[in-house]
Order: C-alpha cells, then structure tokens, then sequence
C-alpha cells in the first residue's frame, strides 16, 4: 500500500511530505542530464553541485523557473526520481498534493499534474503555495481572523489573506531570491568588470546581502573572471553595494505585499496591526527583509519558525486529512 | 364499459398525483440533506485547520526538528 505524498515542488528547493512519516526528502530542484544518451546522471545536492562546472555533454539544470515548469520531459524525470527514491514502485501508485504558485496558468498547472500521474501518482492535485505556507506555520487560519502570510520562493512572492480556512486577498509576482542572485551578477558584471555565476552570487546573497543597512554590514572579497582580460580577478563587495544592486526585485516585493494589504477587507486589515504578517519561504531569510517590510507598510512582521518547511508541512497536513480538506485544492468546487 | 373507463381513468389520475408528490417530496428531502451537507463539510473543514488537527503533522515535525 503506498504512502500518500505531498511535494513542495520549489524553484529552489523540492521538499517531500510522506503521510504518516514526515518530511522524507529536502534537496535543491536540480537535475543533471546526459546531453547526447538523454541519462539523467544526478539529481538534488549531487546535481547542485555540478552547476556551472559540468564539460560540454552534461546539462545540469532547474527545470522550474518563476514556479513553473520550463522543460516538461526534465521535470517528468526529476518527479518520477524523487517518487522512486522515497519507495514509490510500479505497484504502488500514492495520492500527490503538489504545492504550486497561486498565479500558475492553466496550461502550466495541467503540465505538473500531468508530471505527476505520468510519474507513477493515481491522483495529483495541486494547492496554493500561500495557503500550504500558513497551514504549515501555524496560523489560525480556522478562525474568522485575518492572517497574512508572505511566501518569498526562488521563482516567486506570494502573499495572501487567509481567514475562515480559504484565502480573501492573494497577490503574487514572478519575483523570487533567484532574480536578487542575477541582480548581484548583473551589477557585478556592469560595475566591477567581473563575471561571476550563480552559485557565487547565491553566496554573496547570503554572506553579506541585506534589505536594510545594519550593525552587521561587512564585505566580501569575491572571485570570477574579468570580462577584459579574460584572467580569473578578485574584487571587493561592500554589504551598501548589494544592497543597491538588489534594490529593484526587493522593491517589487515590497510593492507586492502592499497591493495584498489594500486588496485586503476592512475588518480584516485591522487584525494584522494587531497580530502582524508571517514570512515564509528561503527568500524571506535575507537580512532585513522583514524589517524592510515593517517599515515600508507599518504592519509587524514576523519569521516563521520554519520557513524553508512551512509550505511542505501545509501540504502534509492536507494530505492527512485529505477528505476533510478536498476543498482546498485548486479546480475543486467547495 | 363506461364505468370501466373512468376508474382506469381515475386511477391513472391518482398513480399521477402519488408519483410527482413523491418526486417533489425526494427532491426537497435531498434539498434538505445537501444544505446540512454543506454545513458539515464547512465544519469538518475548518475543525481539519484547527490547531488540535495539525498537532499530528505540523506541530510533530516542528518538535522533531527542534530535538535533532
């Protein structure tokens, strides 16, 4: 009898939820291909790994960008992989919730569930990243209060204002911690000469990138190669100098969350003075990002105990109670 | 012969009026029964996102996390 599943299917990271047993599988979404046999060679950490730094005939990708899939046959695999490693067989076909961003098309949410079943799952359906994320980070969700929750994913920024079980208010940009790491190579890139790629980027992210200058702002030496000389350079990164470089998908961000609080009713817009907005998602750990927030839209901000798996534990949760909370799922009709 | 006609009739009638009363009688029992439905499907909802529901899988794999 196969164990029910749910999956954070993340641009950045996969996580899997098995019912009954807890998060199973947590690794980054990356696949490593064959170019010319079409042989998957890796898959999560291993293929993590290789980014960047594979010879001409291995292709070591993400195959969701912005939460969507850019390459079916890729993600069908990587599925199919991550079903098999956590003892899924021919024999035993599980249920499948799927976590995906609340602004995916048609056609992209047809693409996942279609993914899914093809990968061995007997039925697949899909839930809201924001909805899964406040289930996951314990907000009250059953009571007619208004709770906020902000998702800032690899690929995307969701926000929404859930009360009474089912979301009142949702924004969501194609905005995520992937376009701060391509606007810190772009500025590296543009201001200092050097290229650098995109692991690099992510560590500078993480190193010595902030939304909000603090006691903490220091500097980073980093290496690429110079685009004139094509000689591998070392330069020196300023914190204030990230900061600015990431202003712009920071402030998309920002923007996204306030268009949320003015979607948002009345009665309910009060409740979050009073009881705050929760972040989740690997995005909402840059330094000073809730800060930057709570200043910006005067409302408190507050981190989720576990950010990273608030929205696969939201999803575990539906999965066990899957009748009770058939309701949830996109394209159902409560 | 005539008198044969008008029970036929008669009973046809009344077979008619019994039939659609029964109908009508199932339909507003099911009317019923779908409206109760939908209250206890929004109950049994919202008592699934309680904070006693998602003590088995929420709140254990945060405490299981915490005490790696």
């Amino acid at each position: 009898m196969a164990r029910d599943l749910a999956i954070d299917l993340g641009t950045a990271n996969t996580l899997v939820y098995m019912k009954g047993r807890g998060i199973v599988l947590n690794e980054p979404s990356v696949i490593a291909v064959n170019r010319q046999s079409g042989e998957v060679l890796a898959t999560g950490h291993d293929a993590w790994d290789m980014i960047g730094r594979t010879p001409s005939y291995i292709v070591a990708v993400r195959p969701l960008r912005g939460g969507a899939i850019t390459d079916f046959d890729i993600t069908e695999r990587m599925i199919r992989l991550l079903l098999q490693r956590v003892g899924v067989s021919r024999f035993t076909r599980p249920k499948v919730v799927i976590c995906v961003p609340s602004a995916i098309t048609e056609v992209e949410r047809r693409a996942v569930t279609d993914a899914t079943r093809r990968a061995g799952a007997s039925d697949a359906q899909l839930i809201e990243q924001p909805m899964a994320a406040a289930i996951g980070a314990n907000l009250p969700i059953d009571e007619p209060v208004g709770n906020m929750v902000i998702d800032i994913g690899g690929g995307t920024t969701e926000t929404a204002v859930i009360s009474l079980g089912g979301v009142v208010a949702l924004e969501a940009v194609r905005v995520g911690s992937f376009d701060i790491d391509a606007a810190i190579q772009n500025y590296v890139r543009r201001e200092h000469g050097v290229a650098i790629g995109e692991r690099t980027a992510e560590e500078i992210k993480i190193q010595i990138g902030s939304a909000e200058p603090g006691p903490q702002d220091r500097s980073a030496d980093i290496r690429g190669r110079d685009l004139v000389t094509g000689l591998p350079k070392t330069v020196r990164l300023t914190a204030e100098e990230v900061r600015f470089a990431i202003d712009e998908p920071v402030a998309a961000m920002v923007q996204s969350v306030k268009r949320c609080l003015a979607k948002a009713p009345p009665e309910l817009a009060q409740d979050f003075l009073v009881r705050g907005m929760y972040l989740v998602g690997g995005g909402g750990m840059l330094r000073g990002l809730a800060a930057r927030i709570e200043r910006e839209t005067e409302v408190p901000v507050k981190m989720s105990p576990q950010p990273l798996e608030a929205v696969v534990l939201g999803a575990g949760h539906c999965i066990e109670n899957y009748q009770a909370l058939r309701g949830m799922f996109m394209g159902s009709h409560r | 012969m005539i008198a044969m006609s008008f029970i036929t009739k008669f009973f046809t009638f009344m077979a008619c009026v019994s039939g659609g009363t029964l109908l009508v009688l199932v339909y507003l029992d099911n009317r019923k029964s779908r409206i109760d439905d939908g209250i206890a499907q929004f109950q049994k909802h919202i008592n699934a996102l309680s904070p006693e529901s998602r003590r088995n899988s929420v709140h254990h794999n945060y405490d299981e996390r915490r005490g790696r």
